[in-house]
């Protein structure tokens, strides 16, 4: 009898060991298949717009979905309040906030990777209209970046900004690889927790959410803990520099040089990497430099509406190197890893 | 105190394990990481054949009573006797010829930072060009350079420079966001204030395309160096990302701009120092946005010792601060401080944005790139 308790117990837990693995299985397939989608508020007679645009998807009121549906779009059905009871993102962009400027000539970024980050399986959305407008393009870079299950409020002038975003997102590889982390995390879900991990993110010091300690990260990080005293998050961008100190300059998987308004999401399977490029300054920036800890073959460089290519390429002392010789609002390098 | 390791990478990988070549310690200096894949010279340019040694030739007649105009021809003089001294050649181009062969590649480093008053003086600029000309150089393989493209279109050096001469900018602006002319296999690394970019890289007209360089300063007061010549302008005049250094009233420029300086190969490449001291500024710099704080030394100084040179100038604007009653660009006391209130220094000689670093010239003497103690600087003075 204690037997069969014993093997029941133990065929449960299997069980729900593999529920679990195949939830997240699932959940993986199905961000990677992820494109933005813009909430459509207007009726069926400006398919046409759409259309021209080259969109194919979109949330629509639940009202007008069936005759979206019949006009040939895919639509997810979705009320003004289901919208904004999703998780409201910021408008990603560069901000002026004295309060907080750096003489090194560092903006405040505005960028939301970090709540991705944080909730990965929550929905959220973007308000791009009023002040919004124009940010389209960062906005669900942004989004497919981290493949957030997000949704754009656009603006309907920005409509053929985003079909041209996402006709670009389409050629890309839309696997979802594991996040490449040097920081474990771990977060109690304050919002000081929280700003921790936004001027980490802002400063491309990778981490990842750990329920305790990680013996595979040099540092961990739990705010309230002798080490990192919630006193000090008081000060996130001196928390940050902090934590950049103790992990070392040398052995961060991702460093940019050339700009401080580009933040880099990287991913990996270990057979390559995917690293996503996100450029929050409004214009174009020359000549960035990549420097990722690892080596990895010449890859692909796509980048969104600009000639670009991976130039000065080197590897050595266990690093590749290169520079993107233009960049605009994004761009996504594909490297294969090399013994 | 940290320690600070400089390093440099001679070897064909830029990324290739380092060698040190030398080391130093400074109290609160940064650690560098130079990286290079050029090997220096077997004579380096600085502090090149004539360490200690300062040719300063002064005229009278070099400018006219307003001082804005300077006189080609005294100029020329000037610069002849000057270069003639220096290397003990009995004619101009012979001496010329010491430095400079018919196929090399010429830079020219301007100093356009303090446009509009006291700037590389286009005649004494006119007069190098020549002499390369002269030697052999053709215009095609001269390169008059500095970092900004509007500080260059506002002294507009176009119209007395011979056709194909090429004036480059490495950027358009003081913005840095182009960083496409700069090499991204020749640069420092160092974290001064916890900025994320922590990389200045050469220009790549250096690195790349020039075999020689001659560098044109001016005698000028500087905000965080105390005084701008010879190695400041080369140094923060061939990088990108320089001005991470100054922060909040503190600088690393103590140690920046030596190590700057001799990162290869525009060391090797860097064989002639001819400061222009036809005009200067004493308080205010490098910038010289009113004649407020200008003064007319009158004077070009050669050699090919940027430390001596700029040793001497130290002496010549502290004198000049002196003489008008402001604080010695050694004064440390936060009493003086105004961090980054340029509207406040500009009102007041007795006013620093910044804890001044005119260490820098000494500490560049320790990294060799010349002679500083004054009892070894031999100066000749000419008069034309």
């Amino acid at each position: 009898m204690r037997r069969l308790i014993w093997t029941c117990l133990l065929l449960f837990i299997a069980g729900a060991v593999v529920s679990s693995f195949t939830a997240e299985a699932q959940r993986n397939a199905e961000a990677a298949q992820r494109l933005p989608i813009i909430y459509w508020a207007q009726g069926v007679e400006t398919a046409s717009v759409l259309k021209q645009a080259g969109i194919e998807q979109i949330a629509a009121l639940p009202d007008k979905a069936d005759e979206w549906r019949k006009a040939g779009f895919n639509v997810i059905a979705l009320s003004q309040q289901e919208l904004e009871h999703r998780e409201k993102l910021f408008v990603p962009r560069t901000a002026g906030r004295a309060d907080v400027a750096s003489a090194t000539r560092r903006p405040w970024i505005d960028s939301n990777g970090w709540r991705f980050v944080r909730n990965p399986v929550s929905k959220f959305y973007y308000d791009l209209t009023g002040k919004g407008a124009g940010k389209v393009l960062l906005a669900s870079a942004e989004a497919f970046s981290y493949r957030a299950d997000a949704i754009l409020k656009i603006d309907p002038a920005d409509v053929a900004e985003f079909g041209k975003m996402l006709a670009f997102l389409r050629t890309l590889p839309l696997s979802n690889l594991p996040p490449v982390a040097d920081i474990g995390l771990i977060d109690e879900g304050s919002p000081a927790t929280g700003e921790v991990m936004n001027l980490l993110t802002r400063r491309n010091l990778l981490f990842k959410l750990v329920p305790a300690p990680a013996p595979q990260f040099r540092v961990n990080i739990q705010l309230g803990s002798k080490e990192y005293p919630l006193a000090e998050a008081a000060d996130p961008n001196a928390f940050a520099q902090k934590v950049r100190q103790q992990l070392g300059d040398e052995n961060r998987s991702l460093r940019i040089y050339g700009t401080e308004v580009v933040i880099g999401r990287l991913t990996s399977d270990g057979a390559r990497v995917q690293l996503h490029l996100l450029n929050y300054s409004g214009r174009d920036v020359d000549s960035l430099r990549v420097r990722l800890r690892g080596k990895y073959g010449k890859g692909e460089l796509k980048a969104f509406e600009v000639e670009a290519g991976l130039e000065d390429f080197v590897v050595a002392d266990g690093a590749t190197e290169f520079t993107i010789s233009k960049m605009g609002v994004y761009a996504m390098i594909e490297l294969p890893a090399v013994k | 105190m940290k320690r600070r390791t400089f390093v440099q990478l001679l070897a064909a990988s830029p990324l290739a394990s380092p060698l040190t070549c030398g080391e130093a310690e400074a109290a609160d200096a940064p650690k560098y990481r130079a990286v290079s894949r050029y090997k220096p010279a077997a004579t380096p340019g600085m502090p090149g054949p004539y360490p200690g040694r300062v040719i300063a030739v002064k005229s009278a007649k070099c400018l006219d009573d307003t001082g804005d105009h300077a006189d080609p021809a005294v100029v020329r003089e000037m610069m002849e006797r000057g270069i003639r001294a220096l290397t003990g050649e009995a004619s101009a181009i012979d001496a010329w010829r010491y430095f400079i062969k018919p196929d090399d590649v010429v830079g020219i480093k301007v100093n356009a930072g303090g446009q509009p008053y006291v700037v590389s003086s286009p005649e004494v600029v006119a007069e190098t060009v020549r002499n390369l000309m002269a030697v052999g150089v053709k215009p095609a393989q001269i390169y008059v350079y500095e970092r900004f493209q509007s500080q260059l279109d506002d002294i507009n050096y176009a119209p007395h420079l011979p056709e194909g001469v090429t004036i480059f900018a490495a950027e358009l602006g003081n913005r840095g966001v182009d960083n496409n002319r700069y090499d991204p296999l020749t640069y420092v690394e160092a974290d001064f204030f916890g900025e994320d970019d922590t990389r200045s890289n050469m220009i790549r007209l250096i690195s790349e395309k020039l075999t020689k360089i001659i560098n044109i300063p001016n005698m000028k007061d500087h905000g965080a160096t105390g005084v701008t010549g010879c190695l400041k302008n080369i140094a923060y005049g061939s990088f990108s990302n320089v001005a991470r250094t100054h922060y909040n009233g503190a600088s690393h420029t103590l140690s920046f701009v030596g190590t700057l300086a001799a990162v290869e190969p525009l060391r090797s490449r860097t064989v002639l120092q001819i400061m222009d001291g036809l005009r200067g500024v004493w308080h205010g710099g490098p910038f010289a946005h009113t004649k407020k704080y200008m003064f007319y030394p009158k004077t070009i100084m050669f050699g090919t010792d940027p430390v001596a040179i700029d040793r001497l100038l130290l002496d010549i604007i502290e004198n000049e601060r002196k003489a008008h009653g402001a604080i010695s660009v050694w004064e440390r006391s936060e009493k003086y401080l105004k961090a980054d209130d340029s509207r406040a220094r500009d009102a007041d000689p007795n006013v620093n944005i910044i804890i001044r670093e005119p260490g820098h010239i000494e500490y560049a003497a320790k990294l060799g790139l010349g002679v500083h103690d004054l009892k070894k600087i031999r100066v000749q003075e000419i008069e034309v």
